[in-house]
């Protein structure tokens, strides 16, 4: 079993890991020739997430052999040491991932090629500024405090004899655990009939702040009044063929709704529906007009760590299946090359 | 006449404060020890483990200084002091400097140090803050009699050191992750690069699910520096030495405030390790315990830190008793050494020679400040409350995608008594509470930054920070 790849996009990389691991701490990842899909799937209730993207999003130079069919790997890592090590690789100017061991435990071995912050790699010019009180040769510090203009001649003059700084080698080691194809053959992605709805989200940004504040708003009112709190407030989140989003909070004592209008409701693609088009759910509710509105419910705290996949700044379709599902489909921009990869959440959701 | 008297400019003042704060990570107290050429602070951490002192030359670090000698005190005053009341005549004023920019008048301009000592006087450390706007705030501070501890390091046996930027040391540790224990530094076998290997020996859980708990170990982390990048480096092949994470960035988080390049001396793993830097007429240096190989030794180090630090509370304990006692202090601590070192034989600190072997018959005894000089359980060395040199896990940018799910917001929340509620109470003026829940709501200027943002008529229960990110307001 092997796997060796070079990483880029790595800021990508990064957010995608971070948005996962606020719903759950610990992923499935799934390796073979020709995608990555990282799965994540809460313990307890909450969304589920699959995220299906090509290689070539995140790696580079890949390489992967394993006994299973397509050269599958499969592998469960927690993500905050995933999302740490990308951090250190933020900057870095070369950083790969490989399969390894250290002391008979797998790992994800990644190696960084880095600078510190304030070295740089180009000439002493650009590193000279902030820095260069750190690289005077020892023994002028005292040489220094005679002369009250010292400082600044120094920062001119030993420029030149500044030490160039070298790249870092910064070894990352993931603990994984290698999974045996039976244990995760059984973990089927959810299949959800087709949506009444589909629609183009606003702004994650927006959405957060306002579905935030009514949870909040939400919480406390509940807990004022002395009510349950269990359960988690839930909002209401409706959608029309005709470019609406509502969401709103129903509670004992207030009832508030956001109403976001002309959204964009993207044309389907005929090849990817196995009906005739004019039969299509979303066909029927788009002439039914603008007040047929397909409804779900959905938990206020789960649905803000959903929206936290808006730190990808990747276009969200949100597929609404009346009173029974909710499934947004978060493009990935590539930045480089052309095409787009998908992230899938199954936000858990509730009937009313 | 004050045994000691000295003036430190307002640069001084933060540099003292530096120090001061530094040492507050490894130990409670600070022992102070002058002489007509040079001031030195030091102190030693509960278990023994970490020393530092800083030795700051009077020609150069001080604007006025002067030793008195007096019968007493003939070529040295020392005692020990809190380093919390010392940090916290320091601080505020320091603080107020970096805050009020603007506000210069209320910058330190000087501090004035006078110590008075001797029979019949009452030994005090006053200190007395200048500032520009002409205010001064004095404070008066008791000590104890009691001679400092050095550590010894003998030069000889440290065949191995290196030199580097301070600087890119403490950026390579943001690398690490919290959690972490151990640091162990090594050379690979063709001496081409130094190795900085972060790991825990902690022993998961081994709960009913032993497969998750691989997963929760911690990131192993290795930087490889290569020799290149050091000046004057000699080490040998091979060579591993651990010393504990926390020492190590307590260590750095000072060092890059206060200079460049930062020396690291060591002999043999178990053998003690010298980190020095200097500055301006300052230098700071610390001696650390090590360790060798990573294996049974840790654990056997732990036990035998665990034990020293009882051995070192035992003799905090006996030492106040011994001040009074006064005739026979070498040998109960020096019985207390043996048995440390026995137990340890590598521990770094030479045997306290230098404890007064001789007290001044009339001088005043004070009660030994019981139960203070033992803080009840005493945290391990530089742990408890060293900050974290972490650089923040998200950025600002990422905090706004944090999910509302933030169980101290439902503590806040349910700790928070202005809530709109029913008023139980008989209070006649039911409208304050929901005034109050208003303000409660409305965004804090210290926290949530400037408070004129609002005056553009926003509904006044919106939370800054949740919408600044939507762009309405230019930052």
């Amino acid at each position: 079993m092997r796997f060796r790849t070079d990483l880029k996009n790595i800021r990508t990389f990064s957010k995608l890991v971070a948005a996962l691991s606020s719903l759950e701490k610990i992923a499935w990842v799934r390796l073979d020739n020709d995608t990555v899909r990282f799965t994540v799937i809460p313990e307890m209730t909450g969304s589920q997430v699959w995220a299906s993207l090509s290689l070539d999003l995140i790696f580079d130079n890949y390489h992967i052999q394993s006994a299973e069919a397509n050269n599958t790997i499969n592998l469960e890592l927690a993500l905050v040491p995933l999302q740490r090590a990308l951090k250190s690789a933020a900057n870095s100017s070369y950083a790969n991932l490989r399969l390894t061991k250290r002391d008979g435990l797998p790992m994800l071995s990644m190696t960084i090629h880095t600078m510190t912050k304030d070295g740089g790699g180009g000439g002493g010019a650009a590193a000279a500024a902030p820095s260069d009180r750190d690289n005077l040769p020892r023994g002028t510090a005292g040489f220094n405090s005679t002369d009250p203009f010292a400082d600044n001649f120094q920062q001119e003059s030993l420029e030149l004899t500044m030490k160039r700084e070298l790249e870092k080698v910064i070894t990352q080691d993931i603990p994984v655990r290698v999974l045996h194809p039976e244990t995760v053959e059984t973990i089927m992605q959810p299949k959800v009939r087709e949506p009444d709805v589909h629609i183009q989200l606003p702004p994650l940004l927006q959405l957060k702040a306002i579905s935030d504040r009514f949870t909040k708003l939400a919480m406390t009112t509940s807990s004022g009044g002395g009510g349950s709190k269990t359960s988690n407030p839930k909002l209401e989140l409706s959608a029309n063929m005709h470019g609406s989003l509502r969401l709103r909070l129903k509670a004992e004592t207030l009832d508030i709704t956001s109403v976001w209008t002309g959204l964009d409701n993207p044309a389907l693609d005929p090849s990817h529906i196995n009906m005739p088009m004019e039969e299509h759910p979303s066909v029927k509710f788009k002439e039914a007009g603008p007040e047929k509105w397909a409804t779900v419910r959905v938990d206020g705290k789960d649905w803000s760590k959903v929206l936290s996949v808006g730190r990808l700044d990747g276009r969200v379709i949100a597929c609404f299946a009346d009173e029974h599902a909710l499934i947004l489909y978060v493009y990935v921009p590539h930045y480089e090359e052309v095409g787009e990869d998908v992230v899938t959440y199954y936000v858990s959701s509730f009937s009313s | 006449m004050a045994v000691l008297n000295f003036t430190l400019s307002e640069e001084g003042v933060s540099v003292f404060h530096d120090a001061l704060a530094c040492m507050f990570k490894f130990s409670d107290d600070v022992c102070l020890e002058a002489r007509s050429d040079r001031l030195t602070l030091s102190t030693i951490n509960v278990s023994r483990s970490a020393y530092m002192c800083c030795t700051f030359a009077t020609n150069r670090f001080f604007s006025r200084y002067n030793f008195e000698g007096n019968a007493q005190y003939r070529d040295r005053f020392f005692c020990q002091l809190w380093i919390k009341s010392l940090l916290s005549v320091f601080r505020t004023r320091t603080g107020g400097g970096d805050f009020g920019r603007g506000d210069k008048d209320a910058a330190v301009e000087s501090c004035d140090v006078a110590v008075d000592d001797g029979p019949g006087k009452k030994s005090r450390l006053v200190t007395r803050i200048n500032c520009r706007n002409g205010i001064t705030a004095s404070h008066s501070l008791s000590f104890e009699p009691k001679a400092p501890t050095h550590a010894k390091f003998d030069k000889s046996t440290a065949r191995n050191h290196w030199t580097i930027s301070s600087r890119t040391l403490r950026q390579l540790m943001d690398h690490f992750q919290p959690g972490i224990e151990l640091l162990d530094i090594n050379t690979d076998d063709e001496s081409r690069l130094v190795n900085f290997t972060c790991f825990t020996e902690k022993i998961q859980k081994r709960g009913a699910n032993i497969n998750e708990a691989v997963l929760k170990k911690p990131l192993h982390t290795n930087i490889a520096v290569e020799m290149d990048e050091f000046d004057d480096v000699e080490v040998q092949d091979k060579l591993h030495v651990i010393i504990s994470v926390k020492d190590f960035r307590a260590i750095l988080q000072h060092a890059q405030l206060t200079s460049g390049d930062l020396t690291a001396s060591y002999g043999d793993p178990g053998r003690p390790m010298k980190l020095s830097y200097s500055r301006d007429g300052v230098i700071c240096d610390f001696i650390l315990m090590t360790v060798g190989e990573k294996d049974a030794s840790i654990q056997k180090h732990k036990d035998s830190r665990a034990k020293s630090s009882d051995a070192a509370k035992a003799g905090q304990q006996a030492q106040p008793g011994l001040d009074s006692a006064s005739q026979r202090p070498s040998s109960v601590t020096g019985k207390n050494v043996n048995q440390q070192t026995s137990e340890r034989p590598n521990q770094p600190l030479s045997t306290p020679t230098r404890l007064p072997a001789v007290r001044q018959p009339g001088f005043e005894m004070r009660p030994p400040p019981l139960p203070a000089p033992v803080p009840a359980p005493v945290p391990p060395p530089g742990s408890a409350r060293s900050d974290s040199l972490f650089v923040q896990q998200d950025d600002d940018q990422d905090q706004m995608w944090e999910p509302v799910n933030q169980d101290e917001e439902d503590e806040e929340e349910a700790t928070d008594n202005s809530r709109l509620e029913w008023n139980a109470t008989n209070e006649p003026n039911p409208s304050l509470r929901i005034s109050s829940y208003l303000s409660k709501l409305r965004p804090e200027p210290s926290q949530d930054g400037p408070a004129e943002h609002l005056a553009s008529g926003l509904d006044p229960t919106q939370r800054l920070s949740e919408v600044r990110p939507l762009g309405l307001f230019s930052p």
